[in-house]
């Protein structure tokens, strides 16, 4: 909070003092909370990464130095679910924040309280449902015994027809993005909704009495506006993609033959499933380096204009 | 009058059983006076299940007040994860379910299991059939004591739709095969299979493998030596057979993408699709559960075909799948300093023996549909087909135990996903063989 | 939003008088979109709850998209004669606490970020970035032995530690977003007027970013709503336990009744949609009341 106005050295200073101070007290609740559940494990999970370990007795860890890293590098599993990640993350961003904003300009460009209302809620419905629902649901509505792509089929075709969209390799891993689409898109247009709300209703006004159309709005004045917003729902979808694991562990746990398998879900199976602490501790510190890397880098390469 | 006779020898077995709990010299461990805490864990998240094995505890607890059990419920899908977070936080319950084989082995390495043999040879115990005390053994060492009933590996059929397409019940593999040439041609898909769970899969990839070879080559390939391995004969038989079951239409389409924890087998049961289903005897239960009008109506069970190519070759025909075990207890009961904290051990062999698989506790096992792994109970059951799955288990010269639970953890890894691989055409029998020496050998090298 | 909008609505009828045709267009194709979005998130909520009417048998038999026939509702008696209640009322009391906490904290967090400039501030950003990026089967262990250490394992408040902090990282990030969007002249007009920071935050800022604190309530509250992983390693009890637990009630190792399971999912989702319904618009303005009179 650099103040242009002052001008007096000592004025200044101080100001920068109680700066630091209200920082301080308005960051500590964060960062203790912070270094006790998250900064704590992120070193012990490092640590463990230099063991071969099997989860079970801490007495029989045996230090292998940087093995497991050595491995972890030219591990194809790994990296075969470091590429399944990066295809989600871009199929994520370009289909629930678009979707998720047209949902919310059409909210917006409605403004009907009561059916807006009405259609906010129900659009908003998957977004309620916990995993397990929708896993289940759609391992249903997907079945090739009559489900509802199948079915489907079979009636146009007028012949028995399955249509297999999680038993094959490319398929899987495409419909889950979508049931994730279908999950998280409401969230987003509840985002953007904030976002709408967020601007100065004046602005709004003023635009139109200048005689510009909403679309004008939208396009000249609403999304300039939005762009941390955009920045930060996209940074959202990026990281929550690469460290993506509920509904593929619901659904196909990475299968079929490793197809859907993610970082996530490949780590969690080597901690806990085949005893293998260390080796998992090393995928699960890669994954945090490799997650945080591509996240800092959007947000130097992504540069909007801040109010600020 | 059959009812009248069984029933008269199930009252002679249950009094011989109760004379026997109720005599004077009973050689059991006596238990300390002092206070003391026992943590149990166990899945009983639902009944019957949870009623009976809370029952048991009580029962102990009343008999001996200053020990408290405390029986933890957990739920069975994250059990195994619960359970590596509690031993590696030092927090490990002293007395634990769990499934033996490759995991077994696992907590035993680890430190967090008692090995029982000579407290077994010593002190009274249930009198288990072998397969079951094989099963809790690992490297000739007792290290569980098995509670939750046997689960044998069932050929379910509907008889309903086989007699009406006028097949008789097939004995050999290549009778099965004509059967399902008939069932194709009457419109029906022969095998409900949902493969999504890949260990219904294996199920199939098992018994073939036992058919054509006994346990000979898969005890070999499970030790990786004297040129054992998974790319044998046997198992390049056996993926060949279901992928030539595949092809010719004898299992659903998208076979991998169903999932039997949704119940989308069964489904494929209930609506006609299909006309058998290879699976875990459970599915009596679960089943029954559901419709017992129309599973009694409908549902017969038969013992997987023989090999007669094999059988002429002297391969015995009677090695089945499943389980014997079940559901076993392991114990932890060690002291700060690594001993064995022999008072607790005691008061859990005493729990797991006496109250746990008593007969109170197995007539209310046998009551829900689940035959405890000890001798004489198979005489008792009277439902039909669990008197079937009951008469294939007990005439078994060996239970291979599921390969999903005997491997070391990584391999099941492997094997699971091979078996997507092989019902999905996209590897051979000599292709998922290589996965699993390979992943067999690393194992091994541990 | 309406009453942000209210004065608007005379311009909105005047904007479409030069190209009506094309509006009227682009809002035929907007109707169907909406319409086909409403499909899409009906369609499988009327599955879930037409299946939680019906027996496990019926439902495999006829087909899951069948109607029930006959109804059956023994599965809602069964769920709530089963402890459902307890399970609902200790998922109220975790959630309502752990959100109020987490948006007071993230709020606090939020403030000095996004308004302040001092030395440390970019890289307690990037911090707060890199803590995102966790996944949070890592810290199962790790939080099992805190919770161990610090007497709360097997009690509802030890989840919310975990609850409230790994949702702070994000959160704090949305609403860095939030406040930044807010004009920085106001902040120095009432600092002109003899504001000072602490009344700068609640007076100005808080309102001002309430948009962006209802949707974290939102997104937040129906996370931890539905927490399954942290609620099953802490607490074994099943007089502590919370409702995305209820379901192993109905599962076995061999055993699901899934109708039953469904009928749960029903009547979980149920307050969550309720809540949305009635306080969409006045959750967050009751807080903000709240905080300014504190």
């Amino acid at each position: 909070m650099q103040n242009k106005t002052t001008t007096v050295g000592t004025l200044a200073q101080t100001r920068a003092k109680s700066t630091r101070v209200a920082a301080t007290v308005f960051l500590l609740p964060t960062i203790l909370l912070v270094a006790v559940y998250i900064i704590y494990p992120i070193f012990d999970t490092f640590y463990l990464s230099t063991f071969k370990w099997n989860g079970l007795n801490v007495k029989l860890m045996e230090n292998i130095g940087l093995n497991n890293w050595k491995f972890l590098l030219t591990d194809k599993l790994f990296w075969g679910s470091f590429a399944h990640n990066l295809v989600v993350m871009v199929c994520s961003i370009l289909l629930q924040l678009p979707i998720g904003f047209l949902l919310a300009t059409f909210l917006d460009a409605l403004n009907k309280k009561k059916l807006g209302g009405a259609f906010k809620t129900i659009w908003f419905l998957p977004n309620l449902m916990s995993s397990v629902a929708i896993a289940f649901l759609f391992t249903y509505a997907l079945a090739t015994n009559g489900g509802i792509f199948s079915s489907l089929a079979t009636l146009i075709n007028g012949k028995r027809t399955t249509i297999d969209l999680l038993g094959r390799a490319p398929h899987a891993l495409f419909t889950i993005i979508g049931i994730m689409a279908w999950q998280y898109t409401p969230f987003y247009m509840v985002y953007f909704i904030a976002g709408y709300n967020n601007i100065d209703v004046s602005l709004y006004e003023s635009a139109i009495i200048a005689g510009a159309t909403r679309g004008q709005y939208i396009r000249k004045i609403a999304i300039p506006m939005m762009g941390p917003i955009f920045k930060t729902a996209c940074t959202m979808s990026l990281i929550g993609s690469l460290k993506y694991f509920d509904l593929i562990w619901n659904m196909t746990q990475g299968g079929p033959n490793y197809s859907t398998e993610l970082m996530a879900t490949y780590m969690y199976k080597l901690s806990f499933n085949q005893f293998n602490m260390g080796y998992g501790s090393c995928v699960a510190a890669g994954m945090f380096i490799l997650i945080t890397a591509i996240a800092l880098l959007f947000q130097k390469v992504f540069v909007v204009k801040e109010d600020y | 009058m059959k009812k009248l006779v069984s029933l008269v020898l199930a009252l002679m077995m249950l009094l011989g059983m109760m004379s026997l709990a109720t005599a004077e010299g009973k050689n059991i461990p006596t238990l300390t006076t002092e206070p003391m805490t026992i943590l149990l864990w166990d899945i009983a998240t639902e009944e019957p299940t949870k009623g009976i094995q809370e029952d048991a505890v009580a029962r102990f607890m009343a008999d001996y007040p200053n020990i408290k059990v405390e029986q933890v419920h957990l739920q069975n899908d994250n059990y195994k994860q619960q359970l590596v977070i509690a031993m590696s936080s030092g927090a490990a319950p002293n007395m634990y379910i769990h499934w033996g084989g490759g995991p077994m082995a696992e907590y035993y390495k680890s430190g967090f299991v008692n090995d029982i043999t000579e407290m077994f040879a010593k002190y009274d115990h249930p009198d288990y059939f072998d397969a079951a005390i094989a099963q809790a053994s690992y490297q000739g060492k007792l290290l569980a004591l098995p509670f939750g009933g046997l689960s044998g590996c069932a050929l379910f059929y509907n008889k309903t739709i086989f007699a009406e397409c006028g097949i008789e019940v097939p004995t050999t593999i290549d009778e099965l095969e004509a059967a399902c040439e008939v069932l194709k041609a009457n419109g029906y898909v022969p095998f409900a299979l949902a493969n999504g769970s890949k260990w219904t899969g294996s199920m199939y990839y098992m018994y073939l493998v036992a058919r054509h070879s006994g346990n000979e080559q898969f005890d070999a390939a499970y030790s990786q030596a004297n040129g054992g391995t998974f790319t044998s004969e046997a198992f390049v038989w056996a993926a060949d057979k279901i992928q030539d079951w595949v092809r010719k239409g004898y299992f659903p389409d998208g076979v991998n993408s169903l999932s039997t924890d949704d119940g989308q087998d069964r489904q494929l049961m209930y609506d006609g699709t299909c006309a058998m289903m290879l699976h875990g005897s459970w599915q009596v239960r679960s089943m029954r559960t559901d419709s017992v009008e129309w599973y009694e109506e409908n549902i017969d069970i038969m013992p997987f075909p023989k090999d007669a190519e094999a059988e002429a070759r002297g391969v015995d025909q009677h090695v089945e799948v499943g389980t014997a075990i079940g559901n076993g207890f392991s114990f932890n009961c060690f002291n700060e300093d690594g001993s064995v904290n022999q008072p607790m051990l005691d008061a859990c062999y005493v729990l797991a023996t006496q109250y746990y698989n008593d007969s109170i506790y197995n007539d209310k096992q046998m009551a829900s549909g689940t035959i405890p792994s000890i001798k004489g109970y198979e005489q008792l059951v009277e439902e039909p087909t669990n008197k079937k799955v009951v008469d294939i288990f007990f005439n078994a010269s060996n239970v291979q135990l599921w390969y999903d639970q005997y491997l070391p953890a990584s391999v099941t890894e492997v094997h699971k996903n091979s078996m997507i691989e092989l019902f999905g055409l996209t590897k051979d029998g000599a292709g998922i063989g290589a996965d699993h020496d390979a992943a067999m050998q690393a194992a091994l090298a541990e | 939003m309406s009453t942000i909008r209210k004065a608007a609505e005379k311009p909105v009828a005047d904007e479409y008088r030069g190209s009506k045709v094309k509006s009227t267009i682009a809002w035929t194709f907007a109707w169907i979109f909406a319409l086909f979005q409403v499909v899409l998130a009906l369609f499988p909520f009327i599955f879930m709850l037409i299946n939680s009417f019906r027996k496990q048998f019926d439902m495999l038999r006829q087909g899951v998209f069948h109607l029930p026939d006959p109804w059956y509702f023994n599965n809602y008696v069964e769920v709530v004669t089963n402890g459902f209640f307890g399970y609902f009322l200790r998922s109220v009391i975790v959630v309502a606490v752990s959100l109020v906490l987490l948006l007071a904290i993230a709020s606090c967090a939020a403030y000095p970020l996004s308004r302040m400039e001092f030395k440390l501030r970019a890289l307690l950003y990037a911090g707060i970035v890199a803590c995102m990026s966790v996944p949070m089967h890592v810290t199962l262990i790790p939080v099992f032995k805190l919770t161990q250490s610090m007497n709360l394992y097997d009690k509802l408040w030890s989840l919310v530690g975990p609850y409230v902090t790994f949702a702070l990282p994000m959160s704090v990030f949305i609403l860095v977003a939030f406040m930044k969007t807010i004009p920085k002249e106001l902040e120095e007009a009432a600092e002109i007027d003899g504001c000072n920071r602490f009344n700068n935050f609640t007076l100005l800022i808080l309102p001002l970013a309430k948009s962006g604190l209802s949707t974290l309530a939102i997104y937040n509250g129906v996370s931890m709503w539905n927490e399954f992983a942290f609620a099953n390693t802490l607490i074994i009890n099943p007089g502590n336990k919370t409702l995305p637990l209820a379901l192993g009630q109905f599962k076995g190792e061999h055993s699901l009744d899934i109708p039953i399971m469904l009928a749960v999912l029903t009547l979980s989702a149920l307050p969550m949609i309720i809540l949305f319904i009635i306080f969409q618009d006045k959750l967050v303005k009751g807080m903000m009341a709240g905080a300014v009179k504190g």
